[in-house]
């Protein structure tokens, strides 16, 4: 079935330096540090998706003032994913929401296999933290015309639709709708290089993914948001 | 010449090996939008430039200067060539073009991400003879200390003195003093140690408009 050890995309697997300024282990250590002393309410965890949310405006609009801490790394697959939450990036935080979104960089795995791996993080958030909830976030559409790798991530996020409501604490979101034309195409204006969003791009993603994580922290039950009653 | 062996200065277009051919997208995007522009200036590179497009800095500083950015995430100088020499520059003619690559050039030496750089200023001079070439030079990454910022620090030494004595082309340097006394750099300023964020883009950005504005106004 699907996130079993078997899987390639379920395997922890840090990035082996190969250029020669290590930037992966300093970004992880710095996020194991954040932890230290932040008490974040969302944790955002994934690749360079995540990553670049929080160079623009939106981050500082709409999730900063949720207390998010941001653990994105350009290029990440969801075994290094796996990798940086099992080494440090959970320790001493208990967020209320983590939201995921990583997989679209498995490039050596099949849609089961990425979306295998994309359930082995929910669950090891849920095991790790059990009063979080999770939300996996769709992979978007890429390239600038119908291609494999769209019909790849589409799939991924067809296993996740039906494996995903199996595990309690976890939900699916879909944040992509819009951003494929009705001749098929993708925006520069929406996707600078057909798979980054641009400011346009996050902000069309943020409204109804902020909305969400609204509603999820206001029906956390144990103590009420000060800035929601 | 020397340079066919030197693979940073043979022009290479990247092979799409993900699936979704964006490289060559971006090209033709960039061919087809070149068309009906007139650029004074075109910013030519890898994501350093690329990402300057994504931010505020873009709008306030370069969009009046009427640019056009060019830039490509993950290009080495090889690619860059393949680009400018297969229709980039075919429809416009820019007084400056502000060229800024060679950090991805892995794999590569000094030398030959010189020789690299150097071949883009010779394409550039072929076919706009009256263009400025503006190098901006090559920033230091990683946290700490490390060899690539060693190399990085020699392709701005090596490029500084290949274009000494041409008229067309100059090197800035745009580090602000991203490295701090204890040799680390802040995730504040290069977010991966890497990719300027806006804050970054703030403190390279103002000095590059100065310069830029100045060449603009000599060039006439
Ligand atoms: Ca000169």
């Amino acid at each position: 079935m699907s996130g079993d050890e078997m899987n390639p995309a379920a395997v922890a697997q840090a990035v082996v330096d190969v250029h020669g300024d290590d930037r992966w282990m300093s970004q992880h250590k710095q996020f194991v540090l954040e932890c230290k002393d932040a008490e974040p309410e969302v944790l955002f965890i994934g690749d360079s998706m995540v990553q670049l949310m929080r160079q623009y405006e939106v981050w500082r609009e709409l999730f900063s003032p949720l207390h998010a801490l941001n653990f994105g790394i350009g290029g990440d697959t969801t075994c290094n994913v796996l990798w940086r939450l099992q080494n440090g990036e959970l320790d001493n935080i208990r967020p209320k929401v983590a939201v995921v979104w990583v997989g679209t960089n498995n490039y050596e795995h099949t849609a089961e296999q990425v979306a295998g791996g994309i359930l082995a993080v929910a669950q090891l958030l849920t095991c790790r933290l059990p009063k979080t909830k999770v939300v996996v976030l769709g992979l978007l559409a890429r390239g600038e015309r119908p291609n494999p790798l769209r019909e790849k991530n589409a799939a991924v996020n067809g296993f996740l639709r039906s494996w995903l409501p199996r595990l309690g604490q976890v939900q699916f979101l879909n944040v992509g709708e819009g951003f494929v034309h009705s001749d098929g195409t993708i925006s520069t204006r929406d996707m600078f290089d057909f798979l980054h969003l641009t400011a346009a791009g996050y902000r069309a993603v943020a409204k109804p993914l902020s909305d969400f994580l609204l509603q999820i922290l206001e029906e956390t039950p144990e103590e009420r948001r000060a800035m929601l009653v | 010449s020397a340079d066919d062996s030197n693979p940073a200065a043979t022009p290479t277009p990247c092979v799409d090996i993900q699936g979704d051919d964006r490289w060559m997208s971006l090209h033709k995007h960039f061919v087809s939008n070149s068309k009906d522009k007139e650029p004074d200036v075109l910013f030519v590179g890898d994501s350093l430039v690329q990402l300057m497009h994504q931010y505020e800095v873009w709008r306030e500083l370069f969009s009046p200067l009427h640019a056009l950015n060019f830039g490509v995430g993950g290009d080495a100088t090889q690619h860059v060539l393949w680009r400018l020499g297969n229709g980039e520059l075919a429809h416009i003619s820019p007084k400056v073009v502000v060229l800024w690559v060679g950090t991805n050039n892995h794999g590569h030496t000094a030398e030959q991400i010189c020789g690299g750089i150097m071949a883009i200023v010779q394409l550039i001079k072929d076919k706009l003879p009256n263009a400025q070439t503006l190098i901006l030079g090559l920033l230091p990454r990683g946290k700490m200390p490390n060899p690539l910022r060693d190399r990085n620090a020699r392709v701005n030494k090596l490029v500084q003195e290949a274009v000494s004595s041409l008229p067309h082309a100059s090197l800035l340097n745009v580090d602000p003093g991203f490295v701090h006394s204890d040799g680390s750099i802040s995730h504040q300023d290069l977010y991966d140690y890497l990719h300027l964020t806006p804050h970054g883009y703030q403190a390279v950005c103002p000095t590059l408009h100065t310069h830029l504005k100045g060449l603009l106004e000599k060039t006439g």
